[in-house]
């Protein structure tokens, strides 16, 4: 085989192969488009052509015999080697029917207006929160600041101060304005490193790092803040706790809460809310609460948008197939193939 | 056809559908302002009113944040509702396009990754243009988390039925990340938690020494090295099961006594001089390291084939699986880190030491492995004392050839050591998972002690009192500076000059301006004084450039913002960024007035010359 004719059958197969074939000669094949791959592959076998040639041959045959004996093989996930792989869900029945792009764009528009209705998970937060220590671990966009707001409201009305965190010193100046507007401008005050703006305020906002400090300093004895009266610290986007850097700040504010007030964790969905849950109840007076899901609010859809301006839904089915990575909607499947095809080094793209 | 979409027909295409609005996430802040730039001459002019509602919420955001008043951006955003929102922007101007996008003005924001993380930020459609994210300095693949945060900001409760994540190919995504991401589970958190000086000296602070195992054992860290242990205790009942029918025979302890045996059976005396080449922690980690273990080493992971001594080496080597599928050799000590990951390895007594399946699978494992593993933390134990030559010598006379059991004893002697070998290895290990914070702990101690911050007694000294307040990365290096002298009688921008320096640490490079001799040298003395602490705490970056910006801003007050960025080719946000991190340090020389107060003078007076202009307007 030539370069070119190497190249040419390279370009012929699907990238999954590709992969196979670069694992041991590439640094991290994986991150690689087809045509990065490709590049790789051929710079790598200019020492060892025969090498690659049987390899992809080897492939090439084994592949063949695998599909002879039905089609369905093509559409099962590969063998999941590994062990602990969460269960998944049985596949659909109609594995060939895929949704067109008419019904997958059906449906769009803004509802009309609905009186507000706290949903479930929300209502059992807040009535936990009264009791004892709340983790909730629930998807981006669920709601947790109406808990946040009313599990605050209910500890300002039985006269507790309240002590809200974020990660972010950006997300604090949102906040801040957002509960000065709910509950008055003297009812909220904000800390920094240097700066205190209505710091006596039943409720306070800062970063967790402040509050780390200040409870280090209640600790030693200098108290400037009245730690006493404390009945609510809430520590929003605790999925901070995994950030390599700074999630040590979590651990120690939460190690370090007084006992009389109730730590609220708000998290993104994370894999193991149970043990953040576990550790809780392991070092804090009550046992923790755990509320999760895992359902969005508002459904969602994916999509495949070729460079050309062509859209087709990315799935077969219209929602997500949790579970289901490779399920891909044939159309986006054949359009992402070209696109590999198209960005090939080889100077055959058409611009 | 073009690598990507342009992002005039994305926005077409976008709003033909009804998929607007939409944030559009692009891989850099470069990429996010050329898009921008393609809207110059684009005739996707709004209609005059949604212009005019634009421009008047445009004034109100103006009139709490003037900074933005001239920003370049405000033409396109108010004729073509698109805007750009990332790291480089000012913080006033990303509020005003959250503000903008929240009453639902605009149609498409292009923004980096960053953003998806904790803004409140929603729209109806996310574009997904890549797969992998820039972090620190490489790029690495897109968590099911990352993927998950991102979609998440389709769809917004209330004004949207459905939501949209569109993935648009640009060169190098590998869908695959993409469609693991939206299909997945999220990942489990994994503690970080450090134990960092200032945590010591606050602990000891308030608590007694004897106290403080107590409160360690309290962190989620050691909840989960709890889990791992009782995984092990498991482990280790099965193997004291297994054990059970090689108990005592004719001796009590036959294993041992077989094993003394077999141990002085082979040793040669070479072998037993290069053998106590080993320190004792690498004596410790080699039971550690065998096949199928993964490892740090200094320049990334690697899993372990094999184990061996050869003749020339001092140490023991150990032949490596790398990523790239290369198998290499090094020596013991080369490793950095044993981690908690072990992987099935059939092991085979040729090259490359275990079976082509498990090769196979192995490079692949090592590929996909995620980019924090948790270390295994291993007590190293005092060198093993030599074999009394009296055993050595009556082991000649080794009672076992007219023992009984002899025939059961040799038949069993391979498993029953094995078993005995992994037995102590987990105890070990169950050891090293319980106790590795509190050693974690007592060795910050001891190096706050030889500092003078603790006295032998674990009380805090009369430095070790006030560097408790010092709670910020570099600490020890900023509270020795601070003993040392060195900034006596430093001016405010001296101050900042140095704190700016300490506090960023970002390597995006900047230009240049002109620093003054003051703050050269004394950025020589603390580069100095960094270099000689690095065994005890990692050097900072220590920028010059960022230094001579920040010390500028404070020495001359009449400076105007746009004067400051055009000294350097920073991005404006990040010279927004370094100043309010460097308000941070400062903020925390200042509450050492009580035992320093020139220092917190000159801090507070440094605080009060950075709070200027667009500094001032958020706390
Ligand atoms: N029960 C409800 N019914 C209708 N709308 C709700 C309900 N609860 C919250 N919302 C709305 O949902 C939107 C998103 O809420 P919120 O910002 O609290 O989400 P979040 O869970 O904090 O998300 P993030 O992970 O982005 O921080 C808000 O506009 C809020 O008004
Ligand atoms: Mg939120």
């Amino acid at each position: 085989m030539t370069t070119d004719e190497l190249e040419q059958r390279l370009a012929q197969q699907p990238v999954a192969l590709l992969h196979r074939l670069a694992r041991g000669r590439i640094h991290r094949h994986f991150r690689a488009g087809k045509r990065r791959l490709i590049e790789l592959l051929l710079q790598h076998s200019s020492h060892n052509r025969a090498g690659l040639e049987s390899d992809l041959q080897a492939l090439l045959e084994a592949r063949h015999a695998r599909s002879e004996p039905g089609e369905h093989r093509l559409h099962s996930p590969p063998p999941d080697t590994r062990k602990k792989a969460p269960q998944q869900p049985p596949l659909p029945a109609t594995i060939e029917s895929a949704v067109s792009l008419a019904s997958w764009l059906e449906g769009i528009g803004v509802p009309a207006p609905q009186p507000f209705v706290p949903d479930p998970w929300q209502t059992e937060a807040l009535s936990a929160v009264s009791e004892t220590d709340v983790v909730i671990s629930v998807p981006t966009g669920s709601g947790k600041t109406y808990v946040a707001v009313e599990a605050a409201r209910r500890a300002m009305e039985d006269n507790r101060t309240v002590i809200y965190t974020s990660p972010l010193k950006a997300l604090s100046n949102t906040k801040y304005t957002e509960f000065s507007r709910l509950f008055g401008s003297d009812k909220v005050g904000i800390l920094t490193g240097d700066r205190q703006e209505n710091g006596q305020a039943p409720l306070l906002i800062m970063t967790t790092e402040i509050l780390r400090n200040l409870l280090y300093d209640a600790a030693s004895g200098e108290i400037d803040i009245r730690l006493d009266t404390l009945g609510l610290v809430i520590l929003d986007e605790s999925q901070y706790l995994a950030d390599p850097e700074r999630g040590v700040v979590w651990e120690e504010t939460i190690i370090f809460c007084p006992s009389q007030a109730k730590l609220l964790l708000l998290s993104a969905s994370i894999g193991n809310p149970q043990d953040i849950a576990d550790w809780l109840t392991s070092i804090r007076p009550t046992a923790c609460r755990l509320v999760r899901h895992s359902k969005r609010t508002v459904p969602l859809r994916a999509g495949y948008l070729h460079p050309n301006g062509k859209l087709t839904p990315l799935f077969r089915s219209l929602g997500i197939p949790y579970g289901h990575p490779a399920q891909l909607h044939p159309e986006a499947k054949r359009l992402f193939l070209e696109y590999e095809e198209e960005t090939l080094p080889s100077g055959r793209s058409r611009r | 056809m073009p690598p990507s979409i342009h992002p005039v027909d994305l926005v077409t295409a976008l709003r033909h559908k009804h998929l607007t609005p939409a944030i559009v996430f692009l891989t850099s802040r470069r990429a996010c302002d050329e898009a921008m730039e393609t809207f110059d001459h684009a005739d996707l002019v709004l209609p005059p009113v949604r212009q005019a509602a634009i421009g008047a919420a445009l004034e109100r955001v103006i009139a709490q944040y003037p900074s933005i008043a001239e920003h370049p951006l405000i033409p396109i955003v108010q004729r073509i509702g698109v805007a750009a929102h990332h790291a480089g922007h000012l913080p006033s101007w990303k509020i005003a396009i959250e503000e903008l996008m929240r009453q639902g003005h605009l149609d498409a924001v292009f923004a980096t990754t960053t953003l998806a993380a904790g803004v409140d930020f929603p729209a109806r459609t996310v574009v997904i243009t890549q797969s992998s994210i820039r972090k620190s300095r490489d790029f690495t693949d897109l968590t099911i988390g990352e993927v998950q945060q991102i979609a998440g900001r389709a769809g917004r409760r209330g004004k949207d039925y459905v939501g949209f994540a569109v993935i648009t190919p640009s060169p190098y995504i590998d869908l695959n990340v993409l469609t693991k991401g939206l299909t997945g589970q999220p990942e489990a958190i994994d503690s970080q938690f450090t134990i960092s000086y200032p945590m010591v000296l606050n602990l000891l602070k308030a608590h007694p020494h004897e106290h403080i195992q107590g409160i360690l054992a309290k962190s989620f860290a050691q909840f989960q090295l709890n889990q791992r242990a009782e995984l092990l205790e498991r482990k280790l009942d099965l193997v004291q099961t297994q054990l059970e029918p090689f108990g005592p025979r004719v001796c009590t302890d036959w294993i041992t006594q077989w094993q003394t045996f077999d141990h002085v059976r082979k040793r040669r005396p070479a072998r037993h001089q290069t053998h106590r080449s080993d320190s004792p922690e690498i004596a410790a980690r080699l039971s550690f390291l065998t096949p199928g273990r993964v490892v740090g080493l200094s320049k990334g992971r690697g899993i372990v084939l094999r184990q061996y001594r050869s003749k020339g080496q001092k140490n023991s080597m150990l032949t490596m699986l790398r990523p790239d599928g290369a198998v290499t050799e090094c020596p013991v000590t080369s490793v950095r880190e044993v981690y908690d990951r072990t992987y099935d390895c059939a092991e085979i007594p040729t090259y490359p030491w275990c079976s082509a399946e498990t090769f196979d699978r192995l490079s692949e494992q090592l590929e996909e492995l995620p980019p924090r593993l948790p270390i295994l933390p291993i007590l190293a134990s005092p060198p093993a004392e030599p074999l009394p030559d009296a055993v050595v010598q009556s082991l000649g006379d080794f009672p076992c050839p007219t023992c009984s059991s002899r025939p059961a004893c040799q038949k069993d002697f391979p498993t029953a050591s094995r078993l005995r070998q992994e037995q102590h290895r987990h105890t070990k290990s169950i050891q090293a998972l319980r106790t590795s914070l509190w050693h974690r702990f007592q060795e910050r101690v001891e190096v706050l002690q030889t500092f003078g911050y603790l006295t032998p007694t674990t009380q805090l000294t009369a430095d070790g009192e006030w560097a408790r307040l010092i709670r910020i990365d570099h600490s020890l290096l900023i509270t020795e500076l601070i003993r040392a002298d060195a900034f006596t009688g430093a001016d405010p921008s001296l101050l900042t000059g140095v704190m700016a320096s300490l506090a960023h640490d970002d390597d995006r490079p900047g230009a240049f301006p002109r620093i003054s001799p003051g703050l050269s040298s004394l950025l020589r003395q603390v580069r100095k004084l960094a270099e000689s602490l690095s065994p005890h705490e990692d050097p900072p970056l220590l920028r010059a450039d960022v230094a001579a910006l920040a010390e500028r801003w404070v020495a001359e007050p009449t400076l105007t913002w746009i004067g400051l960025c055009r000294l350097t080719t920073m991005a404006e946000g990040d010279i927004y960024r370094l100043l309010a991190r460097t308000i941070e340090f400062l903020s925390q020389l200042q509450t050492l007035k009580a035992t320093h107060p020139g220092l917190a003078d000159a801090a507070a007076e440094a605080l009060a010359l950075i709070r200027r202009g667009v500094l001032e307007e958020l706390p």
